[in-house]
């Protein structure tokens, strides 16, 4: 298991009288090497558990663990920052972190702070940048510079660069057009298949998370409604319902064809599969 | 980043914070001006019950009041160092070897953190019990007077509470800033010294591009919405005046006269 959450709780102002608990008494298991989506409206704890996961915020009550890490409430947790590297972080609005001259010194920022030499974190700065599609001839451009969707680009690559085995992406297609976010998504999953990164991504868009995410939690009001299979979360019609999940265009329009007396499975995730089942019912 | 006090507003209902902005204000200048007269301890005794009794009325905590003392204990230490060290009149309290501390240093630096303090605690019951809109609102009416001599009144209210407005948000920026640094591997509580300028280097050019970039966006939504400076417009919301204000600056300037007379006969 790469992150597990141990009857966690966390209390923002605790002891206050404006005390409010985001995470109630929360037990999750995400698995190492697939790509888990966190849904659930805003205000429901989708970010305060993230920050959780990179040591940002630590735990009112109960019990974390991150990969061999573990992190105990009201302990003093040591090697926090061993634990940044192996976690990476994309914050929403990511681009609001860069601050160096150019674009390759700010990716290079990272890997620095982690104890690498200059040499070393330069090579791994445009490792980084040549993932997320940075041409070479931008590396010595200010980032304050870029457009919005570039600057995003490098604010990622600033957190690819540090190389870590768990990616966490709060919102990263948020205010991209869509080929950006299309080929954003591309990317995390090529990060997924061919570098075995487990990544964990925190979105609005559940048609994004239909057909990508491999597992889903759905959070609300500081609890886990429901951890598991994607297909199966929004196959479930009274889930879908109680919680006012969007439901994503391919499975209503299974369901409008099931109605009609089509007889179609329910692990259709592409368009590509929708069509193929039907294509079979039409010739059968 | 929660615990600043001082100019924090306590929202509750009591008598002071149902007064006139104009009225507290100027009654506020004319204490703080009374503050500096006395240089008898009995006057400042005086003084000291009088805020201690506006406290009350406010209904503010005095542990809240005290808290805003804390940023000001550096100062404090500092100017009685200093005082010891230079001011070198009175009889002497304290010898070590050839260095004395004599009585007027220490009494010296004792009325002026007395003095301090009592504004302090005066700024506060300003701040903990007047919104910040209503603060901006009662100066744009106090400095309109000046328009004779043009200047621009309503203009530095507007920046005034433009400036109030974005406190919060630039405190939240900074704070998710900090994070994304943290997730980045920078360490804002140690490290070496040029580790140090490094990472607040990290924080402040993203926390300035985004002020900019805000500033632009808030200038372009006013002139979307037709905000011309200077133009006469009528308000949403009108001070008024009443017996009690009227009632508070009188009272202000008894106190102010009795200091002058503390000053001269005491």
């Amino acid at each position: 298991m790469a992150i597990r959450f141990k009857k966690l709780s966390y209390i923002y102002d605790e002891g206050m009288p404006y005390a409010h608990t985001a995470l109630d008494d929360i037990d999750l298991d995400i698995t190492e090497g697939k790509i888990t989506a966190i849904i659930g409206e805003t205000g429901s704890g989708k970010s305060t558990m993230v920050e959780h996961i990179n040591a940002l915020l630590l735990p009112s009550k109960g019990e974390l663990e991150v990969l061999d890490h573990t992190i105990v409430a009201g302990k003093k947790n040591k090697g926090l920052k061993l634990l940044r590297k192996e976690v990476g972080l994309v914050f929403q609005f990511s681009e609001y972190q860069l601050f160096e001259e150019t674009i390759l010194k700010d990716v290079a920022f990272g890997p620095k702070n982690f104890g690498d030499d200059d040499a070393t974190a330069i090579k791994k700065a445009k490792e980084a940048l040549k993932l997320v599609g940075i041409n070479e001839s931008m590396y010595e451009t200010s980032p304050l510079d870029l457009s919005g969707g570039q600057k995003r680009r490098v604010a990622i690559a600033g957190i690819l660069a540090i190389n870590p085995s768990v990616l966490v992406l709060d919102e990263p297609t948020a205010g991209l057009d869509p080929k950006g976010s299309k080929e954003m998504i591309d990317l995390f999953i090529s990060l997924n298949k061919d570098y075995g990164k487990t990544i964990i991504i925190v979105s609005h868009d559940n048609e994004m998370v239909y057909n990508y995410a491999d597992e889903t939690v759905l959070v609300a009001g500081g609890k886990i409604i429901y951890h598991g299979d994607t297909l199966k979360l929004f196959n479930d019609e009274t889930l879908i319902k109680e919680h006012h999940l969007l439901e994503p265009q391919i499975v209503t329009f299974k369901n409008q064809l099931k109605k009609q007396g089509f007889k179609v499975s329910d692990d259709i995730r592409t368009l590509k599969d929708l069509a193929k089942a039907i294509t079979k019912e039409i010739r059968k | 980043m929660n615990n600043l006090v001082f100019g924090k507003y306590i929202p509750i209902d009591s008598i002071v914070h149902r007064l006139d902005p104009r009225a507290k204000i100027v009654a506020l200048f004319v204490m703080i001006v009374a503050i500096f007269i006395p240089k008898s301890w009995w006057a400042y005794l005086f003084l000291a019950v009088c805020l201690l009794s506006i406290i009350l009325l406010a209904k503010l905590k005095l542990g809240f009041i005290f808290k805003a003392f804390k940023p000001m204990m550096f100062m404090m230490v500092f100017l009685l160092i200093v005082n010891c060290l230079t001011l070198k009149t009175g009889y002497v309290l304290i010898s070590i070897g050839t260095f004395a501390i004599y009585s007027d240093a220490v009494f010296n630096t004792l009325f002026i953190v007395v003095r301090l303090l009592l504004m302090i605690m005066l700024t506060t019951c300003l701040t903990a019990t007047t919104k910040p809109l209503d603060l901006t609102l009662g100066i744009e009416y106090l400095l309109s007077p000046l328009k004779v001599f043009h200047f621009p009144a309503h203009e530095v209210a507007m920046m005034i509470s433009i400036a109030l407005r974005f406190i919060p948000t630039i405190i939240e920026e900074t704070m998710r800033i900090m994070n994304s640094q943290k997730s980045r591997g920078v360490d804002f509580e140690e490290g070496k010294l040029k580790e140090k300028i490094q990472a607040i280097l990290s924080l402040i050019v993203p926390l300035f591009s985004v002020a900019f970039e805000r500033a632009y966006e808030l200038a372009d939504a006013m002139e979307a919405r037709g905000y011309i400076p200077g133009a006469d417009r009528t308000r949403y919301r009108n001070l008024e005046f009443t017996f009690k204000d009227g009632l508070l600056i009188l009272l202000s300037f008894i106190v102010l006269a009795l200091m002058i007379l503390s000053r001269i006969y005491l």
